[in-house]
């Protein structure tokens, strides 16, 4: 048997043999990491506004994303912030500035996308929402960071959940911001045909990831929805 | 850790000099292969099995990651196994094993961010994968270097091939394809083919790992008699 000193020892040296370990590799991969990050987030914006496809090359995403992505910085009273760019903003201190992105083609903008994020069950869900012309119908949607489980939460990912945000409109008829609402089964079974395009299919055992999701998506929603309501004045008064 | 230590594996004594491909280390290396694979016959490492083969290049790489993980915290575990307190010696295995996944894992998300993020927290899971610290306790603590390092690798052969084997028939089945390539032409779809939906999901991979173990112990005819 050994003495509890040297397991004492034994211990410490383990530990500190790991860290050091992980510290360097967590150091020397940092910069590969974040930009593989920030290249997949401007995948999911291009994804969001449905450009590009999933099988294209680094290159093909990064040029596409410089020929049609514009941002814009944008405050909570709806007025366009020009003294900053999007990667300027600060989350911890810029509390009233909020990143905008546009994809614009031949001059036309096709689509708004916003970020969105908020808690899912277990982790902070981030994505993506791009709507259309309108403001008002929702081209298409991507979640690209959470850390919901595989095959229930998790299935926010993937094809099938986010095609069914596709033509949904966040309005309803009588100008009421009411978002997008998961509902906990189908559609088509639940919800009346004239109310169906504020509601999304759920995912079977997941319903608190698609509570979570409901709540962030309304509240992002509703913060841009100053600016969103201004550009809609321009255009009337246009 | 019951179905692991029944495989324990003492005999490697101080011969001063045994082969490096002596017999009994080539059975180390190829019986995890067949007669003794970690997930047909001792049913471990079963959730990842499931979770990673939908597709043939998350199977593969999981697959390395999992020979990458054993093969070096066999050979650890067996340099310190005179080392290591008896008091700590799964914390000390596990820590090894930790740093060794969340390595992988970061140079995972370095190298080959799309696959990591199919993988999502299976590569974390490999922690608890019951054959690493199986082989750890059961083998490596009394082995040397030289023979763990070949159990290590033949166990985590032994989990990759079957797990290729099960990926490969759900993406052909559940997708059409093979390792992203389409396999069947568009006129078959034409004409009433359908992927079979199931292979996509867990069920389908239940299917085929139950097919194979049943095939496998009807030819090798290794199975509890009740």
């Amino acid at each position: 048997m050994h003495k509890n000193t040297y397991v004492f020892f034994f211990a410490a040296a383990v530990t500190i043999t790991c860290s050091i370990l992980l510290a360097a590799a967590a150091n020397l991969l940092k910069d590969r990491q974040q930009e593989n990050i920030a290249f997949d987030i401007q995948k999911n914006i291009l994804a969001s506004a449905e450009l590009g496809s999933a099988e294209m090359i680094r290159q093909e995403v990064l040029d596409l994303y410089d020929k049609y992505i514009r941002s814009k910085v944008v405050n909570l009273q709806g007025e366009e912030v020009s003294d900053k760019t999007v990667d300027q903003i600060d989350p911890k201190k810029d509390l009233d500035l909020l990143p905008l992105y546009y994809a614009e083609e031949n001059g036309e903008i096709s689509a708004y996308i916003i970020p969105i994020s908020g808690k899912g069950l277990w982790s902070t869900i981030y994505g993506y929402l791009a709507l259309e012309n309108d403001l008002n119908t929702i081209m298409g949607i991507t979640f690209y960071k959470h850390g919901e489980t595989p095959g229930l939460g998790g299935e926010i990912e993937k094809d099938w959940f986010k095609n069914n945000f596709k033509g949904k409109k966040i309005y309803s008829p009588d100008g009421e911001l009411v978002s997008i609402t998961v509902i906990k089964g189908k559609v088509e079974e639940l919800i009346p045909a004239e109310e169906a395009y504020h509601y999304v299919d759920g995912i079977s055992g997941s319903t608190l990831t698609g509570n979570g999701l409901n709540n962030f998506l309304k509240n992002d929603l509703q913060t841009y929805k100053p600016y969103f309501d201004k550009l809609k004045e321009q255009r009337m008064e246009q | 850790m019951a179905e692991a230590s029944a495989t324990v594996d003492t005999q490697v004594q101080a011969k001063p000099k045994e082969k490096l491909f002596s017999k009994k280390n080539k059975r180390t290396l190829s019986d995890p292969l067949s007669d003794n694979n970690p997930i047909t016959l001792q049913v471990l490492g079963i959730c990842s099995a499931l979770a990673v083969t939908v597709q043939v290049p998350t199977a593969l790489v999981m697959s390395g990651a999992v020979v990458f993980v054993l093969t070096i915290s066999n050979v650890t575990v067996s340099i310190l196994r005179n080392k290591i307190p008896s008091k700590i010696r799964i914390i000390v295995e596990l820590a090894i094993v930790a740093t060794l996944v969340i390595l992988v894992d970061q140079i995972l998300k370095a190298f080959l961010y799309d696959i990591s993020k199919q993988l999502s927290v299976f590569v974390g899971l490999i922690i608890t994968n019951c054959i690493i610290l199986g082989r750890a306790e059961a083998f490596a603590l009394q082995n040397k270097p030289w023979p763990s390092f070949l159990d290590g690798l033949g166990n985590a052969l032994g989990y990759a091939i079957i797990l290729l084997v099960v990926a490969t028939g759900r993406e052909i089945l559940g997708s059409g394809s093979f390792f992203g390539f389409q396999l069947f032409p568009d006129s078959w779809y034409a004409a009433g083919y359908e992927n079979m939906g199931l292979m996509v999901l867990s069920p389908g991979a239940f299917i085929l790992l139950g097919l194979i173990i049943w095939g496998q112990r009807m030819i090798s005819q290794k199975f509890e008699e009740n």
